[in-house]
């Protein structure tokens, strides 16, 4: 043979061995993708990975690995932040808090869903048979806009945590109607019908020293009647604040409103300050740590767990540990009902309030293959049978078809609360300044909480603040 | 020292040859400052390695050259601190005159902007007063506490008497715990309602004790805190000096009937001079970056704030990198301020004696 | 010549055999402030064996038994061995099997990552304290001024270009990386110190010695070292003790294999959904001591044994 004929020999035969090593990749079928995402080690968490490793199949046909970071509530943003900020592109997948959307969707980190909902109506319709409110709250940047970022991971609510053992005890209720001329509430739906007048008025009856009586016996300990959270870290003052001065009629800066909406004359309005007002002088009833600023909703649980508190406003994240013998002291003499509100003039209660919980979002250097797993995950994730298993478990569900369910008050205790508080959610701002915002103005509360200034120059500051600081960023204009 | 070759010039200056060190110094330390704000991250990175290693190789030149065995000696600690220390230092002062935060993908240059608003802002600059007057009134009070009751523990310490091996390590262990368990367990101690300060002073008065009600009771809070996980790092600090004194100095002192105060100083004192200073000049530095037991403790609160612990909000929580990389160099600019004043007085007083 | 046994010796505050030596009254004395200030470790320590509800009790319950009735109830606790196995392998949800933590390796990798760059900076350190000691350079107290403010600015400042550093050169969460960079950490302390151990040693025997013949390495291994042996060993309990603790580079440089057990301490607080695991905390706090416990104790005596040559000082 000529070496012409040879080289064409051997090209052949190497184009034949390529098309059939290409023909055969793509006759492949199974792939292997990894998904990484970043969450708080929190029962939530544990409980999603757990459903998914027994579960989870991809509709593709692929493996699908979830790869979960967990990382200790305390370093959570430290970790996520730095991972983001320092380009490392770890993670596929990140739990959020709202409140961060915006600083890391500017940042280009979080990866918009637009495309994703309109590619598959399916996934579309799962997310509208969402309640609005941790729609919105979860998931929309800017806020309240049709740009969609987050799924909810775990939502949550404010609640009202009983002490059903005292409340209902008869010589309490004796007493509390000889003093007050009024029932002191007890079951479940009386619970929900107590405005801040009635917790008010518990608050003062069961400020007990040790020895005293308390539902029949002398008190082991120093007993107090409420508590919410008010501590300087986080924004463990401010979720309860902000649920005041809505109620009473004022508002925090409205970034839906932008660049027209105001902070000077909102953020002061005398409607806020006299939600501050009676936000601080229940404090007075409180157990003496939240006049150093650190009852934080860790302590005030703690406190409750152990039995030094009748009634406690806090998520229902922490509920779990309340109803654990070997954490709780009061495991089985609760009950649980909706935040107390301000009483209209109708009588109906007012109930403003922020809510808690986590989204969690993609990330922008996901890629394609991952993401169609990604999508897949999700929607598994937020179907109703699973979303139902997840909330008999101790989680929650937006999904409206899922909490409506008469099934879905039986999980928990506090579900009771769940639909009916959904309605009254609204959720403090997303903007990218939201740290430095949130920072000032729990310094501030925090001067309030410990008695250093009052309720007026408290958010006089803050306003201040606020006007000059997003006036700078440009998302206020006069 | 030795000197077994012909001693050669030390060169110019601007004399470029390999053993030029500290022209390569300059040159390293400019170029790595250059690349570190002029290019991407990856690229002036490579660009100080190679720096690095320039630097390195002519202090190796330069030691072999010379027999000079100081150079050879010192060359690997330096390699490691550069690299390490101080590069990310040099990258963080050279941020410090941009605009940048870390989520955002744009970066401007500010001159010393960043600097002068710390500085004047309204709103920014009387917080910077408090944080640094708080810092200083944390450093004088820990710092103070651990020295006295270090050196008081040494002393004690100081003598060999049955058992000592087992007490020392006793009060060695507060300075082996992690700070969260500190601040965790401290503040657990420091709770009203279930903390066992409180419960002793309950059952004298019948009130819970309130300690952080006020910024006296939180500033003695979080000082107790610190003092008591340090002073130990004084204590074995000062008895390495102590047992370093010849005994037969001691007995000598004893048959001449010198009294005890004159025997201390004559005789123990210059053994732990040195390292009292050394206690005084680290812990004093340490003081000043005081932050995680305010955060465990008070979060800041009770005007307990510290200037590290404002600067990780900015630029951790905030993102605001080069602004806290602005308070940051501010905050360097007073300790080294501080510190060569110890040094000053530490080296004028041996010189006296 | 003393004669009778002054008040002192006869407390046992001094003995009469020598000026350094006391007897059991400074034993005593020291027994009780060494107790008082260990006292509130000894809480911790007694919190790893309580059960959760029982570690905030009021009042609190100090004794594991109440002593065949001389404690009162109120002050005594169950005893539990739990949450000693619940560092190593608990449930993380309610009713589900016990997972491992990993708290195995997190432990082999502070042992691990501490041990050695402590090592390694105390081999490095001690030979570049020897050369500024023996050589000075004329702007000796400069360069070692710029030492130590490599370790004033708090860590936050320099963690971004550290971790792009890291990641670039592909170290993120390896071990070569995060010992490289504690022994950078403890260098600073490790040339002051030992500096300041060498500057006291006199240079007459070593003059003599190399006088005889002996060669510079010589000089230093035989004659200079075994003098500072007491540095030696305090610097490395104090590398030990700093980096056993090291917290925020850890957090951000270590990854899933590579995690110390600081960072990954925070499991017991604000874990699990609830505030603080006490139990839990307290016991991995006490596990945690032992290795830095042992280290210090059997390292004792080179600490204290000071310099037993007898030279004339300076």
């Amino acid at each position: 043979m000529t070496i012409v004929t040879k080289m064409k020999g051997v090209a052949t035969a190497f184009s034949f061995a390529a098309l059939m090593s290409v023909g055969g990749a793509s006759l492949a079928s199974a792939e292997d993708v990894t998904l990484t995402m970043a969450v708080p080690d929190w029962p939530p968490t544990r409980i999603m990975k757990k459903m998914f490793d027994e579960q989870y199949k991809s509709a593709t046909g692929n493996t699908v690995k979830l790869e979960v970071d967990f990382i200790p509530w305390p370093d959570f943003y430290t970790r996520v932040n730095a991972s983001l900020t320092s380009g490392e592109q770890k993670y596929n997948f990140a739990v959020s808090d709202s409140q961060w959307l915006g600083a890391f969707v500017e940042g280009g980190y979080f990866r918009k869903i637009n495309d994703l909902l309109d590619a598959d109506p399916e996934f579309k319709a799962t997310m509208d048979s969402m309640h609005p409110n941790p729609l919105n709250a979860y998931s929309t940047y800017p806020h309240k806009t049709p740009n969609f970022y987050g799924f909810p991971q775990m939502p949550d609510v404010l609640v009202n945590y009983v002490r059903a053992d005292i409340l209902c005890n008869e010589d309490e209720q004796k007493n509390f109607m000889a003093k007050f001329s009024k029932k002191l509430p007890c079951t479940p739906e009386e619970i929900d019908d107590i405005d801040w007048d009635m917790f008010e008025m518990i608050g003062q009856f069961f400020q007990r020293k040790k020895g005293d009586m308390l539902a029949g016996k002398p008190a082991d300990d120093d007993f107090y009647g409420i508590a919410y959270q008010a501590g300087k870290g986080y924004d463990f003052s401010s979720m309860q604040v902000n649920g005041f001065i809505w109620q009473y009629g004022g508002n925090i800066w409205d970034e839906t409103q932008a660049p027209a909406g105001q902070a000077e004359g909102v953020v002061n309005s005398p409607e806020a300050v006299k939600g501050l007002e009676n936000y601080l002088r229940l404090i007075q009833y409180m157990p003496p740590v939240a006049k150093t600023g650190t009852m934080d909703i860790f302590k005030s649980d703690e406190l409750f767990r152990e039995g030094k508190v009748a009634m406690n406003v806090n998520w229902i994240g922490l509920g779990e540990a309340s109803l654990d013998p070997k954490t709780s002291k009061v495991s089985d003499k609760l009950v649980f009902g909706l935040m107390p509100g301000v009483r209209g003039a109708d009588g109906k209660i007012i109930r403003w309030s922020n809510i808690g919980g986590q989204p969690f979002v993609l990330t922008t250097w996901t890629t394609d293959t991952q993401i169609k797993e990604a999508v897949g995950f999700v929607k598994w994730w937020l179907s109703p049978e699973i979303q139902h298993q997840f909330a008999a478990s101790g989680g929650q569900s937006a999904i409206k078809s899922v909490y409506e369910d008469p099934k879905y008050v039986t999980y928990r205790p506090w579900n009771r609360a769940w639909a009916a508080s959904l309605d009254w959610q609204k959720d403090v701002w997303h903007v990218p300044q939201f740290y430095d915002l949130l920072t000032q103005q729990q310094d501030q509360f925090d001067l309030a909480i410990t008695g250093k200034q009052d309720a007026k120059t408290t958010l006089d500051n803050i306003a201040k603040y606020q006007q000059n600081l997003l006036t700078e960023a440009g998302l206020i204009t006069k | 020292m030795t000197m077994t070759a012909t001693q050669q010039q030390t060169p110019g200056f601007l004399n470029v040859a390999p053993d030029n060190w500290k022209l390569a110094i300059a040159v390293g330390l400019a170029v790595s400052t250059a690349a570190g704000s002029l290019l991407s991250a990856s690229a002036s990175f490579w660009v100080v390695g190679a720096m690095v290693a320039m630097v390195a190789a002519s202090f190796v030149v330069y030691a072999y050259r010379r027999h000079y065995y100081g150079g050879l000696l010192v060359s690997p600690a330096i390699a490691v601190l550069f690299v390490m220390n101080i590069f990310p230092l040099l990258w963080s002062l050279g941020l410090s005159f941009y605009a940048y935060q870390s989520n955002q993908q744009s970066i401007r240059f500010v001159g010393l902007a960043n600097y002068a608003r710390l500085l004047t802002d309204d709103l920014k600059a009387p917080e910077l007063w408090t944080n640094l007057t708080n810092t200083a009134m944390f450093t004088v009070l820990t710092v103070s506490a651990q020295m006295i009751v270090g050196f008081l523990l040494a002393i004690m310490f100081a003598k060999q008497f049955p058992l000592r091996r087992y007490l020392l390590i006793l009060v060695l262990t507060p300075m082996m715990l992690s700070v969260v368990a500190v601040g965790v367990f401290f503040s657990y101690y420091y709770d009203p309602t279930f903390g066992l300060i409180s419960q002793m002073v309950k059952s004298w008065n019948g009130e819970q004790f309130i300690l952080f009600s006020s910024k006296t009771g939180a500033v003695a809070g979080i000082v107790l805190a610190d003092a008591w996980m340090w002073s130990p790092f004084v204590m074995l600090l000062v008895l390495a000096g102590l047992v370093s004194v010849p005994k037969y100095l001691y007995e000598a002192a004893s048959i001449d009937r010198v009294g005890s105060w004159r025997r201390f100083w004559t005789i123990t004192f210059p053994y732990i001079r040195g390292l009292l200073m050394l206690a005084l000049l680290f812990r004093t530095i340490e003081a000043f970056k005081m932050a995680d037991l305010v955060i465990l403790l008070t979060k800041g609160g009770n005007d307990t704030m510290t200037i590290s612990y404002h600067v990780i909000r900015i630029a951790n929580e905030q993102n605001k990198t080069s602004e806290g990389a602005a308070l940051s160099y501010l905050m360097l600019f007073v300790v080294i301020v501080l510190t060569n004043l110890y040094l000053y007085i530490a080296n004028r007083r041996s010189r006296e004696t | 010549m003393a004669t009778s046994t002054t008040f002192w010796e006869k407390l046992g505050f001094r003995k009469a055999s020598g000026v350094s030596e006391a007897g059991w009254g400074q034993t005593l004395f020291a027994g009780l402030i060494s107790l008082i200030y260990f006292m509130p470790v000894l809480l911790i320590i007694i919190t790893s064996f309580k059960l959760q509800t029982e570690a905030l009790a009021v009042p609190p319950k100090f004794f594991p038994t109440t002593f065949f009735g001389l404690v009162p109830e109120a002050y005594v606790f169950t005893p539990t061995l739990e949450n000693f196995t619940s560092v190593f392998s608990r449930a993380f949800t309610t009713g589900a099997a016990a997972q491992s933590t990993g708290f195995d390796r997190f432990f082999f990798n502070s042992m691990f990552i501490a041990g050695s760059s402590v090592l390694l900076a105390l081999v490095i350190g001690t030979l570049a304290a020897y050369g500024f000691s023996r050589y000075p350079l004329k702007g000796n107290d400069t360069y070692l001024f710029i030492i130590l403010t490599t370790r004033m600015l708090p860590a936050i400042v320099v963690i971004i270009p550290i971790i792009l550093m890291f990641r670039i050169v592909g170290l993120s969460g390896s071990y070569p990386g995060i010992i490289f960079l504690y022994t950078a950490f403890n260098l600073p302390f490790t040339i002051w110190m030992m500096k300041s151990f060498f500057d006291e040693l006199s240079p007459d025997v070593e003059d003599a010695a190399r006088i005889d013949g002996s060669s510079e390495l010589r000089v230093f291994f035989k004659i200079c070292l075994p003098q500072v042996i007491a540095g030696l060993a305090a610097t490395f309990v104090f590398g030990l003790i700093l980096t056993w603790n090291e917290f925020l580079f850890a957090l951000l440089l270590t990854g899933v294999d590579t995690r110390t057990v600081p960072v990954a301490m925070n499991q017991a607080v604000a874990g699990g959904g609830i505030g603080v695991l006490w139990g839990l905390l307290a016991a991995i706090e006490t596990l945690f001591l032992i290795p830095v416990f042992l280290v210090t104790f059997f390292l004792q005596n080179h600490l204290l044994r000071g310099v037993t040559f007898g030279t004339v000082k300076r």
